[in-house]
């Protein structure tokens, strides 16, 4: 059993005045201290190739997403946020995807589609404000999702990087 | 007097420069009451190492009236079961009390410049300068709590009930103290005249808060009570009663209580000001112009209003037993003692 004896005030205690005092030049004196306040949409978050947005489509080069909806990513998707229509084409990847939504609302930002992409195809950027008036907006198709490689880049040397740590052991 | 020989006495002249007076000082008082609005979010901002509103306005200057405009357009809620007349009512009756007693604050001396437009006759800078102010701030002042244990009652729910309840009790219990510490100060000056009692501390040469320093503290815990602020905000208990006395309320009934309540926060700080502070006197000067006192004394009522955001910051709620026993057993003692010991003092001189 804990006893937990009550502290005997000293006189200055007992009168409040002091104490309450002593209280008062605590919060004066923090008045002046350094903000830490972040003034959000101005001063925007720090990001880098570690930061998990919102997943987005690369553009390769020639114009055209590596895209060949395999339907991985949908498979992976723990929250049924990605939609995929398949159809075929003249490219010599023989398929590519009709569309391709993914549900903004539903998207918990997990990255299980960037790993299960087997064509590269899809990275998380690191683009994180979503906010909109209606719902259905927010649901982005395959236009909405493209992003030129040049702005993806970091993000896809860092996560093969850290995916060629694994295949050396593994698959050679 | 018959009501010829009264409206014999009205100069239009008088009631004009009346009419202005009235005009200027509660406007003056409700803009301050906005500003405080957002003083009191500033200082908690910076307190907590936070920015606080910045948005609407160069910093923030036009949060209060983007916070009044949003009052305006909300929507009215009448709870189940609420007396639709009272419950309209009570604010009001919060609110009224607070600005009726402005009308005895003296916030300057005499407007020299008016003299001879009124052909003689002498005006201050306050709105009405009777024998009897501060017998008049005390009686009215009380009545504000009628408003806030209406609200409590008539809004049919058991945590605004608990608040009316509470405040009432609190209103009541430390209004004792507040007005033996201010019989102190006008036992000293010898006048009800707040006017005369800040005119006193000038002749003396020394303010009432040096002459009177129990006085002083006392009263200064008690209008922290009288007003519902922390850590004596019983009333409001946002922790334990969900917002107390105003749970049901909404839209501009709810900002008319918290009109009250401000403005009743600015009336006692003027009240400390004039009994304790000096008024508008600046120590050392004689005559002073009475723009430059109004000055000093909006000065001096701000070191009050500050101190009611500093300690709302400071210190936690009292329980409500520690609340009674230190009235009660503390506070009308001491405030007892100190005017027993006045008036012995002053009848031995």
């Amino acid at each position: 059993m804990v006893i937990v004896r009550r502290k005997t005030l000293s006189l200055s205690e007992k009168l409040y005045i002091p104490e309450i005092v002593r209280g008062l030049s605590v919060t004066f004196r923090k008045m002046f201290e350094k903000k830490i306040t972040r003034q959000y949409p101005e001063e925007p978050l720090p990001k880098n190739e570690v930061t998990r947005g919102q997943p987005r489509l690369v553009v390769k080069d020639d114009g055209n997403i590596a895209c060949v909806s395999c339907g991985m990513c949908e498979a992976a998707c723990p929250a049924y946020a990605i939609t995929i229509d398949g159809g075929e084409t003249d490219r010599e990847i023989e398929r590519e995807p009709k569309r391709f939504d993914i549900d903004m609302l539903r998207c918990i930002l997990c990255g299980f589609c960037e790993e299960a992409c087997p064509k590269d195809a899809i990275y998380m950027s690191d683009e994180l404000e979503l906010a909109d008036y209606d719902r259905k907006s927010l649901v982005y198709d395959m236009e909405k999702l493209k992003r030129p490689a040049s702005a993806l880049r970091k993000r896809m040397d860092y996560v093969n990087q850290i995916n060629d740590r694994w295949r050396t052991s593994s698959s050679i | 007097m018959d009501i010829q020989a009264l409206l014999d006495s009205l100069d239009w002249r008088y009631l004009l420069v009346s009419s202005a007076k009235v005009f200027v000082l509660y406007h003056v008082v409700i803009v301050l009451g906005a500003v405080m609005t957002l003083a009191e979010r500033k200082v908690s901002a910076w307190m907590q190492y936070r920015i606080g509103p910045n948005r609407v306005g160069p910093w923030g200057v036009l949060q209060p009236l983007a916070d009044g405009v949003k009052f305006i357009f909300k929507e009215e809620v009448l709870p189940d079961g609420a007396n639709p007349i009272l419950f309209r009512l009570a604010p009001a009756i919060a609110a009224i009390p607070a600005m009726m007693t402005l009308a005895v604050i003296p916030f300057s001396g005499e407007i020299t410049e008016a003299k001879e437009f009124l052909g003689g006759r002498t005006t201050y800078l306050s709105i009405a300068d009777i024998d009897i102010g501060v017998l008049y701030l005390l009686a009215i002042g009380g009545l504000s709590v009628y408003g806030i244990i209406l609200g409590g009652w008539v809004s049919n729910s058991k945590f605004s009930l608990m608040g009316g309840l509470r405040a009432s009790a609190q209103m009541i219990s430390y209004e004792l103290t507040l007005i033996l510490s201010i019989l102190a100060v006008v036992a000293m000056a010898g006048s009800l005249n707040l006017r005369e009692i800040v005119s006193a501390q000038h002749e003396a040469g020394m303010w009432f808060i040096a002459t009177q320093p129990l006085a002083f503290l006392l009263f200064l815990v008690a209008i922290f009570a009288e007003t519902n602020r922390h850590p004596f905000d019983f009333a409001e208990c946002e922790s334990e009663l969900v917002g107390g006395f105003h749970t049901e309320y909404s839209s501009m009934k709810f900002a008319l209580f918290f009109l009250g309540e401000y403005t009743a926060m600015i009336v006692m700080s003027c009240l400390g000001t004039a009994l304790f502070l000096g008024g508008h006197h600046i120590p050392f000067v004689d005559n002073v112009h009475w723009a430059i006192g109004f000055l000093a004394f909006m000065a001096k009522t701000s070191i009050f209003l500050f101190l009611f955001l500093w300690v709302r910051w400071t210190l936690p709620r009292f329980r409500f037993d520690q609340l009674m026993r230190l009235g009660w057993k503390v506070m009308l003692p001491l405030a007892l003692a100190n005017l027993i010991f006045t008036g012995a003092l002053i009848s031995l001189k």
